[in-house]
């Protein structure tokens, strides 16, 4: 494995030409837990690992996250493969294991758990979604795609999720739907649900819950003896970590 | 060194409040609020005062009147919460905190509402905010005749500053000695702060930028039955230690000691009228109860303290054959001069781990642009502060620059790279700026919901991108590779401001409003500005204040109200 320095910035978007990372493949894959792809920048960091630390309602609340996957209810069988697939190209999850974002957003809106305000200009969470839904399609039919964005090719998908984010969207559904305030409803369902996944943390080396244990070590540069080493850090060599 | 500073600095953290004993009611070993003994008052028992919303405001003035033999009930839309069994150490697990009935938003630049900025339940908005608690400058109450904007207050600092010492004292805030505005010492000492902060310290003090660590309103070290912070970093999400500070901790308890009732679940929907054609006054309010059953609650006197978003739409509703556009609103303020403050985010990347989401988002702040300075070329100024987000909200600010896809999964696994500085900008009351209510919506319980109007002027826009050139210019100084940045808001104030003329006002400096003798604003929508100061701890200083006018019974005009027994002594012992 040739790790790279995290030190420096050079795998971020901003500082590399076209804006595009560095090909996550190049991380090691992830060898203890699930991460999001397996892309492993914490190889060895499995926060569920620390689930005997968390006080009980949470430690439930999260575990409820990976094993209680809710079947799609609110949204329909048309509705569920364009939103998916929207859901993957968002999140960049070509393939599995994948979090499944859209059957947890699809609770949501089955429960009626909304986030307290609404665009003037916009109908209800519920409405929006799913006219985002017509809309894609619609975009993908003036792709030249006439059987749903779903089912369009990749670079047709990351064109429309390209002109969806800079608010570009025209004709139709997108008439009357502000484009750059669906891409905010929509995009706030999206990360709220992906990053409340634990294989997420697990990619980004976040400490998950912390109560009641806390924290003693948050100067510069340390860590718990628990929480994760990035890939960079482990010696091939020396098994333990620094620190 | 004298021998006051001596004693100060011998005494920090051993002082204890000598008229609020919440800390030492709370149990040992469970968070919730003991509510045994708590006191239950019948609908048809007139009590002295109905508190709609259990908040930094109502949860004062509850406290207050209560220890002065005031019968008391508070009403809360939202739970009595126990932070064991409700709350949980997780981002997303915590929606139910926030006021999550539908709102319309809607002007030139919306303000998002919901998690951002609202709270429902005992606590209010203080159990799910930083902990940030500066004091206002003395400059924030006079800014029109100062600077030419915004509008004097009918108040100022000094009616505020003793407020400010009990509350301090309360909480209690722990910091540095501070340099700005009306100089003062905090009752604790100053946090440990993590590495990421201590960077940007440096950044700044290259720049000749001054910093000080706090003003955060969690106790330094365990007080009264309130265990030490953890340092875990989860302060937005409800504090399960019992450590920040909130109506909820510092001050429900002793309102309860002291024979208050707290009524959570309950929708205060209208304020009630006495019947017939004397001069009009407030009997009560009519509320759901936590079964959705209608009721009225009889009050000789009722206090709105449900913050600027709810407390104009509570007034705006209450319309009767007198009063057809809502009480207060006789001369269409109801609602104007909301506002709330710019908080622009700027994120840099470091070449150590900074791990923000350890320790507690608040850490250190500047106030060094406070003030106007005309050379940077708008009115009033930003303080800076630091804002810790947890992966949701650092996935927010990352999408904010147009990362999606891969470039956002990329940026997102850099998380322990990065930590970010936050700006609070004044923006300036503007009457454009309304909350007003629409009956082409209505919440669960069929009523009108509230829709706010946001749109900036040129001295705000001015302000905030002034304040992020200052973020990015700290975190380069710091030695930042790349640097991320999101525009958003936080905090709400104004909306039935306070002051001399009643064409120009809702409430007058006793917070009554100006129809109605004994109808009372007891929260931030009372504030004509801002500053640059989050608002929990101003908020709790004005109903303090306006407890004590009440109690002393200096409101001119204010008849019925308060008991004419003697103050009730408390029940049980205290510790």
């Amino acid at each position: 494995m040739a790790g790279r320095d995290f030190a420096l910035a050079d795998h971020l978007p901003q500082k590399r030409e076209g804006g595009q990372p560095a090909p996550p493949e190049e991380l090691p894959r992830q060898r203890n837990g699930i991460t999001p792809q397996m892309h492993g920048r914490y190889p060895d960091y499995n926060v569920l690992d620390e689930a005997d630390h968390w006080d009980e309602v949470t430690r439930q609340v999260v575990l409820d996250r990976v094993d209680k996957v809710p079947e799609i209810r609110f949204f329909t069988a048309q509705e569920a493969a364009c939103l998916g697939a929207l859901c993957d190209m968002v999140m960049a999850q070509d393939r599995d294991p994948r979090i499944p974002v859209l059957n947890m957003v699809d609770a949501k809106m089955f429960e009626g758990k909304l986030d307290g305000y609404r665009y003037a200009d916009m109908p209800d969470d519920r409405e929006t979604w799913r006219r985002v839904a017509r809309g894609l399609d619609a975009a993908a039919v003036q792709h030249g795609v006439t059987n749903g964005f779903a089912q369009a090719p990749t670079d047709v998908q990351h064109e429309i999720v390209q002109a969806f984010s800079e608010g570009k969207l025209h004709g139709e559904v997108w008439d009357e739907l502000p484009c750059s305030n669906a891409w905010s409803v929509v995009t706030r369902g999206i990360l709220s649900e992906f990053y409340s996944h634990p294989w997420a943390w697990n990619e980004i080396g976040f400490g998950g819950p912390a109560y009641p244990r806390g924290y003693m070590r948050f100067g510069q540069g340390q860590r718990e003896h628990w929480e994760g080493a990035p890939a960079s850090d482990a010696d091939p060599v020396r098994e333990d970590t620094p620190n | 060194m004298t021998v006051a500073h001596t004693l100060r600095t011998f005494a920090r953290g051993s002082i204890r409040p000598p008229d609020n004993d919440s800390a030492f009611l709370l149990d040992v070993h469970r968070r919730a609020v003991p509510t045994e003994r708590m006191a239950r008052y019948g609908d048809d028992f007139e009590v002295d005062i109905a508190i709609v919303g259990a908040g930094a405001g109502g949860g004062v003035l509850a406290q207050r009147l209560a220890r002065q033999g005031w019968k008391v009930v508070v009403f809360d839309a939202g739970p009595f919460w126990d932070p064991d069994a409700d709350w949980v150490s997780d981002e997303a697990g915590s929606h139910k905190l926030f006021w999550t009935e539908p709102r319309v938003i809607g002007g030139q630049d919306p303000v998002e509402l919901g998690k951002n900025n609202s709270g429902q339940g005992v606590g209010g908005s203080m159990i799910h905010y930083a902990g940030y608690a500066p004091r206002f400058h003395p400059s924030d109450f006079e800014v029109r005749t100062r600077d030419g904007v915004g509008e004097d207050w009918p108040i100022s600092y000094r009616d505020l500053k003793r407020e400010y010492e009990r509350i301090e004292l309360e909480l209690p805030v722990a910091g540095e000695h501070w340099p700005w505005g009306d100089p003062h010492h905090y009752p604790h000492s100053p946090h440990p702060i993590a590495g990421g902060a201590e960077m940007c310290v440096e950044g700044a003090r290259k720049l000749g930028i001054e910093t000080r660590v706090g003003p955060v309103a969690i106790a330094n070290g365990a007080f009264g039955n309130r265990p030490h912070c953890i340092y875990r970093g989860f302060c937005l999400q409800g504090c399960k230690v019992n450590a920040k500070a909130s109506p909820l901790v510092t001050h429900i308890p002793d309102a309860i000691e002291h024979g208050a009732e707290i009524r959570g679940s309950c929708m205060v929907c209208q304020i009630e009228l006495a019947p017939g054609d004397g001069p009009p006054r407030a009997c009560g309010v009519r509320y759901f109860d936590p079964d959705g059953t209608e009721r009225v609650q009889r009050a000789a006197v009722v206090a709105v303290c449900g913050y600027s978003i709810e407390t104009p739409r509570l007034l705006l509703n209450s319309t009767s054959r007198r009063f057809l556009h809502g009480l207060g609103n006789s001369n269409d303020q109801v609602g104007r001069c909301v506002m709330v403050q710019g908080a622009p985010q700027v994120a840099g990347r470091f070449s150590t781990e900074a791990r923000m989401y350890k320790a507690p988002p608040p850490e250190f702040s500047s106030e060094q642009f406070y003030e106007t300075d005309l050379a940077r070329g708008f009115a009033r100024g930003f303080s800076i502060q630091t804002v810790g987000p947890l992966p949701i909200a650092w996935a927010e600010h990352v999408i904010a620059g147009g990362h999606w896809g891969r470039a956002l999964r990329e940026y997102m696994r850099d998380y322990n790279h990065w930590y970010a500085l936050g700006a609070l900008s004044e923006l300036l009351p503007l009457p454009e700026n309304r909350v007003t209510v629409t009956a082409e919506v209505i919440d669960r319980h069929g009523l009108p919901v509230a829709r706010m109007d946001y749109t900036q002027c040129e001295n705000d826009r001015k302000n905030i991108a002034y304040a992020k050139q200052t973020l990015r210019d700290i975190l380069e100084a710091a030695g930042a590779q790349d640097i991320l940045e999101i525009d958003r808001y936080a905090h709400l104030v104004g909306g039935c401001r306070m002051g001399r003329d009643p064409e120009r006002s809702v409430v007058d400096s006793d917070h009554r409003i100006w129809e109605l003798p004994n109808l009372f604003i007891g929260d931030g929508s009372v504030m004509p500005t801002q500053g640059s100061a989050n608002p929990a701890l101003t908020i709790m200083a004005l109903a303090s204040r306006l407890a004590g006018r009440l109690a002393a019974k200096k409101v001119q005009g204010a008849a019925a109200g308060g008991p004419t027994r003697r103050p009730a002594a408390a029940r049980g012992t205290s510790p």
